[in-house]
């Protein structure tokens, strides 16, 4: 049966970043000069009243992130989070003089993003958050700090659809993404009627029904796709170019400028352990490009 | 109703079996009823004349032996049962009137639905019965809205509406206060006279001298003592029929 | 800020797809529920085994799970339909179980004597259930599924979680998440457009219960 496709994948995915932890830890052990570990800041001074300094005081932060998304954010057996998100985190953290233990990690599904930011249940949200206006009405941005793109996965025999395109051209195929996603809104444009979109809760359900012939096609932001093409042993493949700009930022409290730039500031200056962070967490997943980072869109 | 010749009784058991479990509630029972015989069984509390009753439209199951009604052996449960079921007309203890349908369509349901006479023709009929058994005024009612003794009369017309070639019941009197008992058993012995075919389990030894044509006396699920009335009244042979009448003729 | 009315249209849309497979659910359960109400109290021994099968296997199957066989197993048996065929599929086998113990204990409160009368008039099985036992079990069958059933509508919200989209569950999903509006007025709406379903279809039932109440 192919119910298995889901927890495989899942399986293979931990594994992958299980490694790559364990790697990281030998070399951290050894106290290398090219450790891919965040640097923490012995003492760092913050102009009082800022949310820096009160971070800093408190010597604990509270980070928003998905526990369910391979490469960006995911809880491991061992109940730790690992994923690029979870590692640019820890930069920030780093930053602010706070070391990875002393992170405490707030599972945000889509859906609670702007809540626990703004009932300050957490400082700061790095989930897969794509930026947008109607997002910024309630919360503030700070990067982005990577670009990702819709795209359009298909079965690897199928030579109809070349892009979100043909949708439109042929409107009984159809297109499966997440429910109040915004890849699921946003390839609302390319279709011909609102029947061709079919939407789950997950996008490992999308996968399995784009297996068994319920639909034609998947839909989401670049990265989690490869993951699934990565796993599918030659049965999926993606079509056509990256449609969309979907920059994820960090969510922090409307209105903090201070806080957004420094940020912004922190991942400008650590470059290298950004492309680290990449490589061991998102980048292990084959045919993917190591990105750089980033300008910064204007604090507000 | 009496039909033409017939070589065989018109209801026939022989070597009746049946158990509840342990307990064997029919005993090796032969018993053959002719065409026009009006049969009462006797019988003390738990003897089996209700299963007796019962079984002949195999509203219970026996176990081991025959029944036959009009010489036709009773058939597994289905259409054909249903159809022999017909033939047989059945008067509870506790009347079963359909308690959501009014005198009339009680009366007419069986006629309707398995008879498939039409509604006017069904209707004239059951006017005719339900005046027969003296509830003609009633015919609109609901039976919660009759006496025990009217909804007794309404159950015997529901049953003489499929014309049935036998007629069984159950204690039909049993569930009634006194001054309504007469009523019911005048309607039973007109239709005795009539020539109608019946099997009555009854405690009115006065309708059993009457009307019946034959007494049969019932102990832990065995026939004991079959005879006519006068006989079975006067001169009972088994000791287990004497004292049982001595305890009920005191009263 | 009031997301339902700058959003009404797509509330329309949700509630009419809700709507939609609540209405296909519910004639399938309650036909399929009076099927195999009558299989459980069949004389039949198979048929009641299989009822009996039937009853206990989706009375005790979370619906999630149920709607996955559906969604997911049929496809892979090469059963290629509408997502929307599949749900409603789902819904009706599930809640079929329910309906048919509703109906089943509403027949058990029908004295015995009452299909005893009937089976003797020559009735068959059918016949007995439909004209003598059903009419006065629905007296007792009203209040209970209709709780059956008012469960089954709010059930419906699960559905919407499998590939159908668009009803009103789902509209409330993007409207919180894909387009940022805050989770509290929004899912107010969404419970409005269930109570525009639930409370005249709980009134209707009251008037059908007093209705066969009456009839007697
Ligand atoms: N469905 C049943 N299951 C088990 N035992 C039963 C069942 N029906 C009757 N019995 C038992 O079988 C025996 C005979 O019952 P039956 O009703 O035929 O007696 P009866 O002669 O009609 O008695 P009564 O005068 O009290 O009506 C009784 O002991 C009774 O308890
Ligand atoms: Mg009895």
């Amino acid at each position: 049966m192919r119910f298995r496709r889901t927890a495989s994948a899942l399986t293979v995915a931990v594994t992958a970043l299980a490694l790559a932890a364990c790697g990281d830890d030998d070399d951290g052990g050894g106290g290398g000069g090219d450790s891919a570990e965040p640097s923490v800041a012995e003492t760092p001074e913050f102009e009082a009243g800022t949310t820096m300094a009160e971070i800093a005081e408190r010597g604990t932060i509270r980070v928003g992130t998905k526990f369910d998304q391979p490469g960006f954010g995911l809880e491991n057996l061992e109940g730790e989070v690992e994923g690029f998100d979870v590692e640019v985190a820890k930069i920030i953290a780093g930053a602010l003089g706070i070391a990875e233990g002393d992170i405490e990690w707030v599972q945000t599904p889509s859906a609670v993003r702007e809540e626990v930011i703004e009932g300050g249940e957490v400082d700061m949200v790095v989930a897969t958050y794509t930026i947008n206006d109607t997002r910024r009405e309630r919360i503030s941005f700070a990067g982005p700090y990577y670009e990702a793109g819709q795209q359009i996965m298909v079965a690897s025999d199928d030579d109809e659809i070349t892009g979100p395109e043909s949708f439109t051209e042929n409107p009984d195929a159809t297109v499966c993404s997440v429910t109040g996603s915004t890849p699921a809104e946003n390839i609302r444009e390319y279709l011909a009627s609102d029947s061709q979109l079919v939407l789950f809760e997950e996008y490992s359900q999308c996968a399995d029904s784009l297996s068994n012939g319920q639909v034609d096609a998947v839909t989401t932001d670049n990265v989690i796709l490869l993951g699934f093409v990565s796993e599918s042993d030659g049965e999926f493949k993606l079509v056509g170019e990256q449609f969309t700009e979907e920059p994820y930022g960090i969510g922090i409290t409307k209105g903090d400028v201070a806080f957004c730039e420094f940020i912004n500031e922190t991942l400008a200056d650590n470059e290298e352990a950004y492309v680290a962070a990449w490589e061991s967490t998102a980048g292990q997943v084959e045919g993917t490009e190591t990105p750089s980072l980033p300008e910064p869109q204007p604090c507000s | 109703m009496t039909s033409a010749t017939r070589q065989h009784p018109l209801v026939e058991l022989s070597g009746v079996q049946k158990w509840f479990g342990d307990l064997h509630v029919l005993a090796d029972v032969d018993l053959a009823i002719d065409a026009g015989e009006v049969v009462v069984v006797i019988g003390p509390s738990g003897s089996g004349k209700s299963t007796l009753c019962r079984a002949i439209n195999r509203l219970e199951p026996i176990q081991q032996g025959e029944i036959r009604v009009d010489g036709e052996l009773l058939p597994e449960e289905g259409k054909a049962l249903a159809r022999l079921r017909a033939d047989v007309g059945m008067v509870f203890q506790n009347f079963n009137l359909f308690a959501h349908k009014t005198v009339l369509q009680n009366v007419t349901l069986g006629p309707v639905k398995v008879r498939h006479r039409s509604k006017g023709e069904a209707d004239k009929r059951a006017r005719e019965l339900l005046d027969r058994v003296g509830v003609g005024n009633q015919a609109d009612k609901y039976p919660a809205q009759l006496s025990g003794g009217q909804q007794q009369r309404v159950a015997i017309a529901r049953a003489l509406a499929m014309d049935p070639k036998v007629m069984l019941f159950d204690e039909p009197t049993s569930a009634l206060d006194p001054e309504m008992i007469n009523e019911v058993l005048d309607v039973m012995t007109s239709l005795a006279r009539d020539g109608m075919t019946m099997v009555v389990i009854t405690h009115e030894m006065g309708f059993a001298r009457r009307a019946a044509n034959r007494v049969v006396f019932m102990d832990g699920g065995r026939i004991v003592e079959s005879a006519d009335p006068e006989t079975f009244f006067t001169r009972p042979t088994s000791d287990r029929a004497k004292d049982f009448l001595s305890k009920i003729l005191t009263h | 800020m009031s997301p339902v009315l700058d959003n009404l249209d797509l509330y329309v849309d949700g509630f009419l797809t809700s709507l939609r497979i609540i209405v296909y659910s519910l004639i399938g359960c309650l036909l399929l529920g009076l099927i195999i109400a009558a299989c459980r109290v069949s004389p039949v021994p198979p048929l009641r085994a299989f009822g009996t099968f039937w009853v206990t296997t989706f009375r005790n199957t979370p619906l999630t799970v149920v709607l996955v066989f559906c969604a997911f197993g049929l496809p892979e048996l090469g059963i290629n339909r509408s997502f929307f065929f599949f749900g409603v599929l789902g819904l009706i086998l599930y809640t079929s179980a329910f309906v048919a113990e509703a109906i089943r204990a509403g027949i058990n409160s029908v004295p015995a004597g009452q299909a005893e009368a009937a089976r003797s008039l020559g009735l068959g099985f059918s016949l007995t259930l439909r004209d003598v036992v059903l009419p006065q079990a629905l007296r007792t069958v009203v209040p209970p599924l209709g709780s059956v059933l008012i469960a089954m509508f709010k059930n419906s919200a699960v559905v919407g979680a499998f590939g159908v989209g668009g009803d009103l569950w789902s509209t409330g999903q993007i409207l919180t998440s894909a387009r940022g509006y805050e989770t509290l007025p929004v899912f107010i709406g969404v419970a409005i457009g269930y109570l525009l379903i639930t409370l005249p279809a709980g009134a209707l039932l009251q008037v059908i219960e007093r209705k066969v109440a009456i009839a007697r």
